[in-house]
């Protein structure tokens, strides 16, 4: 498979704040690729310079063997785009945005457009500046999804969405990808991109420190193990591979990494195990990892002061 | 009712907080524009026969009463400083009052800043009342900044705050025109054009109260023609301003009733829905975006075309009655006819001027689109930034002439039927010859535009610069070479013999590079992305 989108040592600074720093990420062509981080840590930046956007300080970007910078109007005949926060002319009713943005790129999949104006229940007579923060949204995403571009590039499209709309937009994004298209797909909802996602890229400040599929991800990790057993309890202790062990009456909680997760299951198995709770990692856990000043397992109260250390982390400030 | 205005007191505080930097220049213009004015005085009038001439030589233009109102008393400097500088000054506090309402009502509501206040610990009329204290508050300071600085250089205290007053009343009496507006548009842009029109023509209706012949009663038909009563450095009559505060404070209250009959978010005039699909392309939204504001500057410039035509028309008699004009035309000094031509040209100035405030308009509302986000959405389809921007350029090129084109025929018609005949051709003519100069501000708002569209603003800063150096430099004594510096002051005067275009083309040149270095640039720039 070739490279949709191949990026290799991305800088770019806004005035002293370094935003990307050393960005690589390949996003391979047919793939749902979830581009995964919290706000500030660079995603929609980069989504911003793969549009040609903005200019990259240094490193190099291919999109669709294009430069993004350079070539901006054939490749984008091929990308179609839903921002972060779509803005709609106040003035325009929502058809006629999505029009406008069909008529640029000469012509949009007529079908495809009534079909989804009806599975998202958008009403396209209403005036820009009326419809709420998710409407603007399906406006954006029915311009998008009705363009029959080989490249979505969504940068938290489900934002506002409400749950229902949200399982239907994963569908309709599952029912791209059978298409063929490929989709970058930028969010901070771990669900969303653990639904969708082939492969995922975890940024952190400007550099993309993980990419793999959820599952090799996963193998890679370790797995969360609660139990409970008669007797020998201590037995645990001697195996190489086991962290965070705590001993709870007869319950024991630990975790385990794959090579030693076998090992580990036949000592419960001899020492009489009544109850098994395995958790593979979640994605969450993966994100922690790469997050978390330290990795916890989960279940244990420092997920919540995790949770919030990454919520609260500083990035780059959006005016309001 | 008692629970109406709980948290205007922090509401209060947070608009002072947000707004001190963008009041520092209204303040600063304030507080020395008047004291340079009154400084000069001294060196300007070293006799009292001096200043006496300048007011009669004054009379023979009705056009300055028209735009300055009328010289009343040019004998002491307090007279000179109040005829320069009180109606300009009555129309830029009512200007900020406007704008301050707006910003702190309306706007908040479209940007969503409001929702979040009156989901808070706030009262249904708290927002609005904050936003009109403040714009009180701001006209007070105002003000009381003019008086202060007055005084301090020397100027009798009565009549100078009696002047500041003039000018502080009026931003009492507009900030409850912009809380009323505000109610009525359903985005900020709109209820800032509507309280605009009515702050235009109380404007043109003063001046025309001031210009006309036993047309008096027109001034108590607007609240810049009240302030004018207040007649600082003469009458020092107190009773117009207590009129401006009463009729600023009703106006509230209407805004308050109105408040209550509309829902959030949404104006009193109501937004219908549209259709369901659209044709436009780059051009049709350019022109689609722009639609509001070319209709209302095509209909302001064809009025104010027309009105001044009408002033023009009655000139002969105005001249008939002017003992010092008839003893000009008796002497050979001048012709009634280059007198006519004068006035007209200083007219086309005026226009000129409001030519250029409409280009800049048109070109930095482009960076609208990229400030509220619509930009990175439109240019993610195959647009090339060069065609994003150029029929927003064009627009601002072609827009002026047209609008030029426009009040100039109004004007020689006008003033045609209503019996002072002017040479349309070169009425037309003359109103053409302002064109460079307005291409050159829109060629600087475009250059900042897409060099560095941070500093936008100073556009408008320079456009200032040059009606302050064309309007009040001749008069100052300005070097000419810095006079030569506004591209107003060199436009060349078609009525004369032997016109001189040179400048023209100059001012062209220079005005073709810096849009053609805005293009550049915009194509060469990062999206400005918030």
């Amino acid at each position: 498979m070739t490279a949709a989108v191949s990026i290799s040592g991305l800088v770019k600074s806004f005035g002293r704040f370094r935003a990307l720093d050393g960005l690589d990420l390949e996003v391979l062509e047919g793939e749902v690729h979830g581009f995964l981080g919290p706000n500030g840590a660079g995603k929609s930046t980069t989504l911003r310079i793969l549009l040609g956007l903005l200019r990259a300080d240094s490193g190099t970007v291919k999109v669709l063997g294009g430069d993004p910078w350079r070539d901006v109007v054939p490749l984008h005949k091929r990308i179609a785009y839903v921002p972060g926060d779509v803005s709609i002319w106040p003035s325009l009713t929502g058809g006629e945005a999505i029009d406008l943005l069909g008529r640029l790129r000469g012509g949009l999949d007529e079908k495809r457009r009534k079909d989804l104006l009806e599975t998202l229940e958008l009403d396209p007579s209403k005036r820009g500046h009326t419809y709420s923060k998710g409407n603007r949204q399906k406006v954006a995403i029915v311009a998008a999804l009705s363009s029959n571009a080989e490249l979505l590039i969504l940068d938290e499209p489900t934002a506002g969405l409400d749950p229902l709309m949200e399982a239907t937009f994963r569908e309709e994004i599952l029912r791209e990808r059978t298409l063929g298209r490929t989709v970058l797909l930028s969010s901070h909802i771990l669900a969303e991109v653990e639904a969708l996602a082939d492969r995922i890229s975890i940024i952190r400040k400007g550099k993309v420190v993980e990419t793999n599929s959820l599952e090799e991800m996963r193998s890679r990790t370790r797995t969360n193990v609660s139990a409970t057993l008669d007797d020998g309890l201590g037995a645990l202790t001697a195996l190489p591979g086991i962290a965070d062990l705590r001993i709870e009456g007869n319950r024991v909680h630990f975790s385990v990494d794959a090579q030693t997760l076998g090992d580990a299951m036949s000592v419960l198995a001899r020492h009489g195990m009544s109850a098994l709770t395995v958790t593979p990692p979640s994605l969450e856990d993966l994100f922690l990892q790469h997050y978390g000043e330290q990795h916890e397992p989960s279940g244990n109260e420092d997920d919540q002061r995790l949770n919030a250390s990454f919520f609260a982390r500083r990035g780059r400030r959006r005016a309001p | 009712m008692n629970h109406a205005f709980t948290g205007t007191l922090p509401l209060l505080r947070h608009a002072i907080r947000l707004d001190r930097w963008k009041l520092l220049p209204w303040f600063l213009a304030f507080g020395i524009i008047p004291v340079v004015v009154y400084a000069v005085y001294g060196s300007l009038f070293p006799t009292p026969l001096d200043a006496f001439a300048l007011q009669s030589s004054l009379s023979t233009n009705p056009a300055f009463s028209l735009l300055l109102g009328p010289a009343t008393d040019l004998s002491n400097a307090i007279g000179f400083t109040t005829w320069r500088i009180q109606m300009f000054g009555m129309f830029f506090a009512a200007l900020m009052a406007i704008l301050a309402v707006t910003r702190h009502t309306r706007a908040t509501e479209d940007s969503g800043q409001a929702e979040l206040l009156d989901s808070g610990v706030v009262g249904r009329l708290a927002r609005l009342t904050s936003a009109v204290l403040f714009a009180w508050l701001a006209s007070a300071a105002l003000a009381l900044l003019v008086g202060a600085a007055l005084t301090l250089v020397g100027a009798p205290t009565t009549s100078a705050y009696a002047l500041a007053g003039a000018m502080g009343g009026t931003g009492v009496a507009f900030a409850g025109v912009g809380a009323a507006t505000a109610q009525l548009g359903s985005v900020a842009r709109t209820a800032n054009t509507l309280a605009g029109t009515v702050l235009g023509i109380s404007y043109l209706v003063r001046g025309l109260g001031d210009t006309l012949q036993d047309s008096d009663w027109l001034l108590w038909a607007s609240p810049l023609g009240w302030a004018e009563h207040i007649r600082p450095a003469s009458e020092n009559n107190p009773g117009p301003l207590l009129l401006l505060v009463g009729v600023g404070g009703m106006l509230v209250i209407l805004a308050a009733w109105l408040s209550s009959r509309r829902d959030f978010g949404l104006g009193l005039i109501p937004t219908r829905p549209g259709p369901a699909r659209g044709r436009s392309g780059i051009w049709g939204l350019t022109s689609r975006l722009n639609r509001l504001p070319l209709w209302t500057w095509g209909v302001n410039l064809l009025i104010l075309g027309t009105v001044f035509g009408l002033v023009t028309g009655t000139l002969s008699s105005a001249f008939a009655g002017n003992p010092f004009v008839r003893q000009l035309i008796a002497f050979r000094v001048a012709t009634e006819e280059q007198l006519t031509y004068a006035f007209v040209e200083v007219l086309l100035l005026i226009l000129g001027i409001i030519g250029a405030v409409m280009g800049i308009q048109l070109a930095l509302r482009f960076f609208a689109e990229e400030e509220e986000r619509r930009a990175e959405w439109i240019l993610s389809a195959p647009l090339s930034r060069l065609r994003h921007v150029i029929p927003t350029a064009a627009l601002a090129i072609l827009a002026p002439a047209v609008g030029m084109g426009i009040c100039s025929l109004a004007l020689a018609t006008a003033s045609n039927v209503s019996g002072s005949p002017l040479d349309v051709g070169k009425v037309v003519l003359q109103g053409a010859a302002e064109l460079p100069a307005i291409w050159l501000a829109v060629g600087v708002a475009l250059a900042l535009l897409g060099l560095a569209p941070q500093l936008r603003s100073l556009a408008w800063l320079i456009l200032v610069y040059w009606l302050l150096l064309t309007f009040f430099g001749p008069i100052l004594k300005v070097p000419e070479w810095l006079l030569d510096t506004s591209p107003f002051h060199i436009v060349p005067h078609v009525f004369s013999a032997g016109t001189d275009w040179l400048s023209t083309w100059w001012t062209l040149a220079i005005a073709a590079i810096l849009a053609v270095a805005g293009l550049a640039g915009y194509r060469r720039r990062d999206l400005v992305c918030t």
